[in-house]
Formats: structure tokens, C-alpha cells, sequence
């Protein structure tokens, strides 16, 4: 996973629960990279896994919750990161198929290490939107965050739910996003 | 809020850790940024070493496209080795390049001994020729599978920058000689990619020289054939002509006396006119004597001495015997001019021809073959449209038509020319009542010396050359012939488009 993420867990963390409590939980952790996160690294997936775990268990929330949390709190800081283009579209359906098509390529072109979920659009009206969330990393709350965030950004009120989920035992993940 | 002193030591290396964390992720990405400046670099690196490589590619890839093109080209062969000359100097880099040949280890003197120079093409230049083929080493006379190249010393030649190597190659030309290329270099040796592609070169120059060398003797054995061509040609007038004389010869018995039978009552009626001519001198010294002696002369006297020589007869005979015998001088002179007309060679040129003219002076030269136990009827008029023809050679296959019709009719018969006019020609009939010919015979008739005839009586020769003068003719022969009864030929001439 790309060092971005990491550091802005790291303020997330930092942001909610101080720099003691990252302190700790790095302390805990016993990570290989020490907690020494740069944007422009990469690092251990099973990094993120296991400080998210640690949130979990010290705080006391749902895995979902710290998931859905941190990305809809993170879609803000991946925005100033994002391709200057990113922000020209005013509408969350339409970010999202740019996400697939223009936003995660261009992140691929600079970070040929990273790996970026693949969408597939599955259907859409003018208020509801489907998609499958394809990642061997299994982060759907984590997208679900990610959009609650991007609503928040373009103004909309969305509602993200999934019809069906990995998580729930089914052998995919259908994101459904609905404009209320 | 205040912290109590625990709180601030835990606190203060809370924020220590933070921060050397920060350090070290500082130092970290720093590292990281100069690993991407490395990459850059490098990547920047090998892509102008890549953009080198395609341009050096390209060259040579022009390189070898232009020698091929050149090797595959129809210019001549020197020119194209010249040109190959041209392209492997420039490609190299080279200052000076060559061309030369050898014969079994000596060199050949050349008319013009050029040698390429660098950014100023082909210039005499002695100096460098005997250098380089000093270099050479044309002794072994041995065929190199690829270039070589050494390294030279080459103070004496006083060049504002040094040469450093020859390089060269050679290649079989004509015969036993050898074709040298070598070039001068300032470089110290040839560089091997280089070589891979003078190599490549080479073997297109190899195949290319073959190539040519081969096209070169197929011209000679072309011009070979030519000849003997031209000579058959000429065996075959030659041939032509002889059996026209051949069948002269056959017709020489008829032909003199022809011309014997005129000659013969010519003499006749001179030795007649001979005795007028003696009673016409008697008259006149009878009337002279008669004149001296009586002075006078009578009309009845005179009438009297002139019937006593029959002078009336006399001047009326003579009138007559002086027309037959200038008839007969003209037949006389008819047969020549026919004979000359028919032995003289003529051209082969092939004009519009009129068979009645053709038949008609065949017929005046054959026709004593003919005696007066034969019949000739000839159809053919002024009517029979012209065929494109050589009417020399034309009448020459009529006569020997001819002659062999009267030999075939020993004891009498009809000989009949006639012809009937088709869509696509004209066709000949000429036929007689002769004894004919059986299958076998007709079958052999055009074979060259096939003769029924007994020996010393025609060549054998006399169909088969008629026949192949009516095949350049485009004419067609076929032969009706029923034993006893006759043959008949017919001769297809094709229409004047
Ligand atoms: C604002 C523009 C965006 C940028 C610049 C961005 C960039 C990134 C980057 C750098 C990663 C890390 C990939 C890795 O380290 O292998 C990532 C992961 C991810 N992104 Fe985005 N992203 C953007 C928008 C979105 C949006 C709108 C969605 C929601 C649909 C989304 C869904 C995800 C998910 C779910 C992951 C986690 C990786 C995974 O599931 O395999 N991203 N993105």
C-alpha cells in the first residue's frame, strides 16, 4: 500500500485520539517500517491491518466503523493529491466513473507500485447507482467512507450500502449508491 | 490544564519519538528522491543510448537497403561496385576507399585508377592506390569469407590527421580475377557491429557480382547463338541457291535446246538470205553489164532478169525470214533474261508478288520439260490476287513443281495449274497425271535427300528446300496423290492484310 495512506492514517489517528495514542499503538504494533511513513514509500499492507486492528480493539468500534471512518474521512486529503482534472466534477456519480477511468489510472501512472481497485459499473438511473468493488485487499467499508466523503465534497446526500458483500459471504461486493 | 511531571516526560517523549520518526521519514524520502533522480537519470540514460542505437540502426539499415538496391539494380558492373564503394565509405566513416582487381596475384592496371575520397567522391589519387594495394595481400590470391582489417602506419602519406586502419574485403569477378574493396580509416580498428553489417553487405555484393557475371556470359553465349543463327541462315540461302542451280543444271539439256532450236533456223534462214543476197548481187551486175554495153535499159529487159531470179519471192521471202529470225533472237534473249532472273540470289525480302507473273516465267523456264506428248493448261490469270512473296524464290519452288511433274509423266499426261480464292488466302492447285506416289512416299516427300529419283538426276534436296521456302512464306503445302493416276499439290498462300 502507498505511503499516502499510511500517513493519513496516521493523521486520522492523531486527529481523533492524539499522538500518544499513535504512539501506543505503534509501540504495540512492533511494525517492521517502525512507523516510519513517507508519502512517497510503500509498505506492507498487513501494516494497515494490524494498526486498524489495534484501533479497533483499544477503542472499541466495529472494523466496518474504523474502515468507513477513515475513508470518508480520507477522501478529502486524497483530493489534494489528486490530478489537477479531479476536481472539475461536481457530481458523485460522475467522480466515481472518473475514478475508474482517469483518477486511479493517473495515481497508477505515478505510483506503478500501487495497487487500485477495479469498478465495474453494473447499472445506473439518475439516483441510484451500482457498481462491484474489485481488490484482493476486501477494503468495501473502506469505499463506502470514500464515497460518504466525496458526497460531502460535491454537496450531495448519498446513501452507500451494499447489496451484496464479501463480508457478508457473498462471493462479491456491490456497492449501491443512491442520490436522496 | 496542567500536567504533572510525569504526564510532561511522557509527553515530551511521546512528541521525541514523533519527531525522530519525522526525521527519519524525512531521510527516508530524501533517499527516496535521490533514488528517483538516480532513476531518471539512468532511464534518461539508456534511452539516449537506445535513440542512439535506432539511429545507428537506421543507418544501417539504409545502409544495406541502398547496397542491396544498388547490387539488385540493372547499372552496369562497375558502376554498381563503385556505387558499393560510395555507400561502405561513407557508412564507415571512412577517408578513402577503393576498388581494384586482381588476375592470380598480380594487379590489374586500370584505365582510370579513381579512389573515393571522403565529402569529395572519385579522384585520381596515385599515392593512396599504391598505398593501399601495397596493403593488400593479393599473393594469396585466396577468397575472404568476411572483412579484414589491420592497423597502418602511414607517415610517408602525409595526411593532416592520421590513418589508423584498412580495412577490405574481396570478391570473385570474371575468370580468375579478383575484385578488392578497401577503405582508410582514421578509426583504429573496425568496430564489430559494424562488421556484422559490411558482412551482410558483402554477401548481397557476392551474390549481386555473381549474378551479373552470369547475366554477362548469357549475353556472350546469346551473341554465340546469334552468330550460329546467322550462320545457318546464311548455310540455308546458300543451300537455297545451290539446289536452284542444281535444278538449272537438270534443266540445262531443255533449256539449250531451246535455245538451239531458234539459233538453228536462224542459221538456216541467214544461209537462205546468204543466196538471196548472191542472186540480188547477180541482178545487179546483169543490169550494170547491160547498162555498159547497150547504155539504155528497158523496162521488159528489166522485168525479164528479175523474174529469172524470182526477185519478188526474194524480197518477200526476206522480209519474212528477217522477222522470224528477230523472233527468234528475242526467244533467244527471253530464256537468258529468264534464266538470269531465276540463278541470280536475289533478296529475301517478302513484297506484294503475283503468282501469274511467278507461274508464267516458271513455266518459260521448266516448260521444254515438256514435249508435245504433254499438255500444260494454265488457269491462272491476271485475276489471282497477289500473295506477299519473294517471286525469285517463288518461282524456284514452281519450277522444281514442274520439273517434277514432267518427270512424273515420262510417257505423256496434262499438267494443270490452277487455283481457287478463299476467305483466309489463295490456294495453287497444281496437278498431274502422272504415275503418283504411294503413302510412304508422300510421307517422305519434304525429307531432305529423299529421292525417288535415280542417282545423278536431282539433289534430293528440291522439296524439302521448296517446302521450307513456302513455310517462310507462311504458306501451306498438302499432296493428293493416287498411284498411276497423278498428284496434285496444293499450296495455301495467306491474304495480304
Ligand atoms: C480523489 C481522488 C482519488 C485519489 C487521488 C485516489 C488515490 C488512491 C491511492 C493512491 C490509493 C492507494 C493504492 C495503493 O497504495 O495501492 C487508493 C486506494 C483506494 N481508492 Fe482511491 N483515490 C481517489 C478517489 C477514490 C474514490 C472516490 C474511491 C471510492 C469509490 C476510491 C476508492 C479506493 C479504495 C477502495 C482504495 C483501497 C485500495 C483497495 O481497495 O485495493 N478512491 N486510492
Amino acid at each position: 500500500m502507498k505511503g499516502i495512506v499510511f500517513v493519513k492514517f496516521n493523521e486520522f489517528v492523531e486527529e481523533l485520539w492524539g499522538e500518544e495514542f499513535w504512539d501506543t499503538l505503534l509501540d504495540e504494533a512492533q511494525l517492521s517500517s517502525e512507523g516510519i511513513y513517507t508519502t512517497v514509500g510503500t509498505y506492507d499492507d498487513e501494516e494497515l491491518f494490524t494498526l486498524i486492528g489495534l484501533v479497533v480493539e483499544q477503542k472499541n468500534i466495529s472494523p466496518k466503523d474504523a474502515q468507513f471512518a477513515f475513508g470518508k474521512w480520507v477522501f478529502k486529503e486524497l483530493l489534494n493529491a489528486a490530478p489537477a482534472g479531479a476536481h472539475n466534477f461536481k457530481d458523485v456519480f460522475e467522480f466515481l466513473h472518473a475514478v475508474q477511468d482517469f483518477i486511479h489510472v493517473e495515481v497508477k501512472k505515478l505510483n506503478p507500485d500501487a495497487l487500485l481497485p477495479e469498478f465495474e459499473f453494473l447499472s445506473e438511473t439518475p439516483n441510484t447507482l451500482t457498481f462491484l468493488y474489485q481488490s484482493p485487499r476486501n477494503l468495501c467499508y473502506f469505499c463506502e467512507g470514500i464515497v460518504h466523503g466525496l458526497a460531502e465534497h460535491t454537496g450531495q446526500t448519498v446513501e452507500v450500502s451494499q447489496t451484496e458483500c464479501q463480508h457478508q459471504g457473498d462471493s462479491r461486493c456491490v456497492m449501491e449508491v443512491v442520490k436522496v | 490544564m496542567t500536567l504533572s511531571k510525569e504526564e510532561l516526560e511522557k509527553r515530551v517523549s511521546v512528541l521525541e519519538r514523533k519527531a525522530l520518526r519525522e526525521k527519519k521519514a524525512r531521510q527516508l524520502a530524501e533517499n527516496q528522491l535521490e533514488k528517483y533522480s538516480l532513476d531518471i537519470y539512468e532511464a534518461n540514460q539508456s534511452l539516449k543510448a537506445a535513440l542512439a542505437g535506432s539511429e545507428q540502426k537506421q543507418l544501417e539499415l539504409e545502409y544495406l537497403a541502398h547496397t542491396s538496391s544498388a547490387v539488385a539494380s540493372e547499372i552496369p558492373l562497375r558502376e554498381m561496385v563503385s556505387n558499393i564503394v560510395d555507400l561502405t565509405g561513407e557508412f564507415c566513416c571512412a577517408r578513402y576507399g577503393l576498388f581494384v582487381i586482381s588476375e592470380e596475384g598480380q594487379w590489374l592496371t586500370e584505365k582510370t585508377p579513381k579512389v573515393w575520397i571522403s565529402e569529395q567522391g572519385w579522384q585520381e589519387n596515385n599515392a593512396i592506390k599504391e598505398f593501399v594495394t601495397d596493403l593488400l595481400p593479393v599473393s594469396n590470391n585466396d577468397l575472404l569469407a568476411s572483412w579484414r582489417s589491420a592497423e597502418i602506419k602511414n607517415n610517408e602519406l602525409n595526411e593532416s590527421a592520421p590513418l589508423n586502419s584498412i580495412f577490405y574485403t574481396n570478391v570473385a569477378w570474371s575468370g580468375k580475377k579478383i575484385g578488392w574493396l578497401a577503405f582508410l580509416s582514421q578509426e583504429a580498428e573496425l568496430n564489430q557491429d559494424l562488421e556484422v553489417i559490411l558482412n551482410t553487405s558483402k554477401e548481397h555484393l557476392v551474390s549481386g557480382v555473381r549474378r551479373r557475371l552470369t547475366d554477362i556470359r548469357i549475353l556472350q553465349r546469346n551473341v554465340q547463338l546469334q552468330d550460329s543463327i546467322s550462320s545457318l541462315e546464311k548455310a540455308r540461302r546458300q543451300l537455297i541457291q545451290s539446289e536452284k542451280m542444281a535444278s538449272l543444271g537438270q534443266l540445262a539439256a531443255g533449256v539449250a535446246h531451246e535455245i538451239n532450236n531458234p539459233i538453228a533456223f536462224i542459221r538456216s534462214n541467214l544461209e537462205v538470205l546468204q543466196d538471196y543476197l548472191h542472186d540480188y548481187k547477180k541482178l545487179t551486175s546483169e543490169v550494170q553489164t547491160n547498162l555498159t554495153e547497150q547504155t539504155t535499159l528497158d523496162t521488159s529487159q528489166f522485168s525479164e532478169m528479175c523474174k529469172k531470179i524470182d526477185l519478188d519471192y526474194i524480197e518477200e521471202d526476206s522480209e519474212d525470214l528477217l522477222k522470224s529470225n528477230i523472233e527468234g533472237l528475242d526467244r533467244v534473249k527471253e530464256i537468258v533474261d529468264n534464266l538470269k532472273g531465276f540463278s541470280h540470289a536475289g533478296d529475301e525480302a517478302l513484297v506484294a508478288t503475283s503468282l501469274n507473273n511467278c507461274i508464267q516465267s516458271a513455266l518459260k523456264i521448266a516448260g521444254n520439260m515438256f514435249k508435245y506428248e504433254h499438255k500444260v493448261i494454265n488457269n491462272i490469270s491476271a485475276e489471282c490476287p497477289p500473295v506477299l512473296g519473294n517471286s525469285g524464290q517463288l518461282q524456284q519452288v514452281f519450277v522444281n513443281l514442274f520439273v517434277n511433274a514432267a518427270h512424273a509423266m515420262e510417257k505423256g499426261g496434262v499438267l494443270t495449274i490452277d487455283y481457287t480464292h478463299i476467305k483466309e488466302g489463295v490456294v495453287l492447285h497444281i496437278q498431274d497425271t502422272g504415275c503418283g506416289m504411294d503413302k510412304e512416299t508422300v510421307n517422305q516427300l519434304f525429307t531432305p535427300f529423299f529421292t525417288t529419283k535415280p542417282v545423278g538426276i536431282g539433289t534430293g534436296l528440291g522439296l524439302s528446300v521448296s517446302y521450307a521456302i513456302l513455310e517462310a512464306h507462311g504458306a501451306q503445302v498438302s499432296v493428293d496423290s493416287q498411284l498411276n493416276l497423278g498428284t496434285t499439290f496444293h499450296i495455301k498462300f495467306p491474304t495480304i492484310d
